[in-house]
């Protein structure tokens, strides 16, 4: 039940993945891409027994194969459509909601549980996900009663179609970590103390949220954006010296920079891929008709986290 | 000699003026702005700021003992900070686990029963369809349900359904006879409506990724947090994004019925 076995679980579906691409002659980047996710299983299976040089030498190795173009992506819109089985869909009906809804129950009920017998309900809701996978797969055999090869194939045609760009988040974590060792954050904290007064808790908010606007507006994401933020503002000029509450200042951060990405072209996936899905004459459409919707609402981030931190 | 002495730069350290340890950032901005690899775009920001910033490439411990130019006596190398974050941060990407049983009940209807359940959406006119789709995207995420919402739902259903509603206002029964101008506003609304409901709904389950980063960051700067507080103050902006939301859709209503409505 510990979070060590939910990723060693995760760890051998990875390495399930690897196995399937092997065999998969179709695939032109058949061995960059088993050797990806192998790597990637290795990790998850031994990462927490690995000295961490050796993880972080197979982090690299990873990357490298990604950026030399070796690790192939499906096009992701090949999906579903073509592969359904559409007689079965009928007979199963609404029902096949229950295998996706199966995910979140499973770990609504392992945080229960956990703060129940007095343990971290946070490991609970994280360990929870990975049975949940379990439980969720099980339900849809069931109910299916498709094979658990068809599963993994599935599964594959999913994690293929987002690719490397799955291991995105924990890079920018490690990111994160690098800049901080690095003094970055103090950099950047000491540039801003020279514009704003260290006092001025409301526009250190402002700068904050601008801060994360803007740069995610230039990556054209706020995963991105974030670990910068809140090492080199959030943290150093507002959580610490200030005293506020760490939990709300993240997440009103993050989406502080999802405002950005609402007008951002960089963020194409959300904003220029469906002016063309929808044949839009107007390439930035989308963008002008998010803008007011965005500032109003980047607006609304300073009001609610100055009067959260007033309030309480 | 006493000139030597006097310039601490020339103790075997190059120093580097603090500002070029921004060249990290730099890199991520160039790096994405020219859309290669994420991946190698901030692995290689991460290494370049760290090797400015004179950290060691590797801890000085196990192999690596007392090699010089790679390790430091008592500091940590870039490459196990990389590992150990790396490691640290797998629950980020747990979801990875629930990929076969999300594939197989997609492979047995699950879009097909969602586009289902959408259809039978009564909404006479385009701005209250677009209000219920932002509330059933935001209740997807609640759920902690993932949708490719452009693709899947909102170019095959979402939209289609709001030309039937503008023609209907319209009393037309081709698109070619609404105004042009119209109908690219509803494009651009009805894939806002999908943008709104995704981004601010899925920071309300903790399984979906942006809590998850939220927590492992924090984590990495020392401050252990609730996955569940972390969703408790995603509320109220939530709340706020399907306020302002149904207050543009509706604003959008009031203008499609003036232009469309006093056409005929």
């Amino acid at each position: 039940m510990s979070l060590n076995a939910v990723y060693v679980l995760t760890g051998f579906v990875i390495l399930a993945f690897a196995a399937l691409t092997f065999k998969d002659r179709s695939n032109r980047h058949r061995l960059g891409t088993t050797l990806f996710w192998l790597l990637l299983g290795v990790i998850f299976v031994f990462g927490s027994a690995m000295p961490h040089w050796l993880t972080g030498l197979l982090v690299l190795s990873m990357v490298v194969l990604d950026g030399a173009g070796q690790v192939g992506r499906k096009s992701s819109n090949e999906t579903t459509q073509s592969g359904q089985v559409p007689s079965k869909a009928l007979t199963i009906g609404n029902k096949i909601f229950l295998v996706v809804l199966a995910i979140p129950l499973v770990t609504f009920a392992f945080a229960i549980a956990f703060r129940l017998f007095g343990l971290n309900s946070n490991d609970g809701a994280i360990v929870g996900l990975g049975y949940s996978a379990a439980g969720a797969l099980l339900v849809g055999l069931i109910l299916t009663k498709g094979s658990l090869t068809e599963a993994f194939q599935e599964g594959r045609r999913l994690n293929d179609a987002m690719g490397a760009v799955n291991i995105l988040p924990p890079l920018l974590a490690s990111l994160g970590i690098i800049f901080t060792a690095s003094k970055i954050s103090d950099l950047i904290a000491t540039g801003i103390h020279k514009v704003i007064p260290g006092e001025n808790l409301f526009l250190l908010i402002v700068a904050n949220c601008l801060g994360m606007a803007l740069f995610t507006m230039v990556m054209g994401n706020s995963f991105a954006a974030f670990p910068v933020i809140t090492a080199g503002v959030l943290v150093p000029l507002i959580v610490r010296p200030f005293g506020v509450d760490p939990a709300m200042a993240a997440i009103i951060t993050l989406t502080a920079g999802s405002t950005g990405t609402l007008m951002t072209p960089m963020a194409a996936n959300f904003n220029i891929v469906p002016t063309a899905l929808l044949d839009m004459r107007d390439q930035y459409g989308v963008i002008k008709f998010q803008a007011p919707f965005a500032l109003t609402i980047w607006t609304c981030h300073i009001i609610v986290m100055w009067l959260l931190i007033r309030m309480f | 000699m006493i000139f030597l002495s006097a310039q601490p730069a020339l103790d075997s350290r190059v120093h580097i003026p603090e500002i070029f340890k921004l060249a990290g950032i730099a890199i991520v901005i160039i790096g994405l702005a020219l859309r290669l690899r994420p991946t190698i775009v901030v692995v290689t920001a991460a290494i370049l700021t760290g090797l400015i910033s004179n950290l060691p490439l590797f801890s000085n411990e196990s192999v690596f003992t007392s090699i010089p130019f790679l390790t430091k006596p008592g500091q940590e190398g870039i490459i196990n900070m990389l590992g150990r974050a790396f490691a640290d941060n797998r629950l980020m990407i747990l979801f990875i686990a629930t990929l076969p049983a999300i594939g197989l009940a997609e492979r047995y209807g699950l879009q097909e029963q969602a586009a289902r359940f959408i259809r039978k959406l009564k909404a006479a006119t385009v701005g209250r369809l677009l209000i219920i789709y932002q509330l059933f995207r935001v209740l997807m995420g609640i759920l902690g349900i993932r949708l490719s919402g452009h693709p899947a739902f909102v170019r095959p259903l979402v939209f289609p359904m709001s030309l039937g509603a503008a023609e209907a206002l319209a009393h037309t029964r081709t698109v070619e006879s609404l105004p042009s101008a119209e109908v690219e506003r509803i494009k651009a609304a009805n894939s806002a409506a999908e943008n709104y409901g995704n981004f601010y709904g899925q920071n309300l389950s903790p399984v979906l990724p942006g809590i998850l980063l939220v927590y492992g960051v924090m984590k990495g700067l020392g401050y252990s947090l609730g996955l569940w507080t972390i969703v408790l103050y995603a509320i109220p902006i939530a709340s706020l994004s399907v306020i302002l939301g149904a207050l543009q859709f509706w604003l959008l209503d009031l203008r499609e019925r003036r232009r469309l409505a006093v056409k005929r």
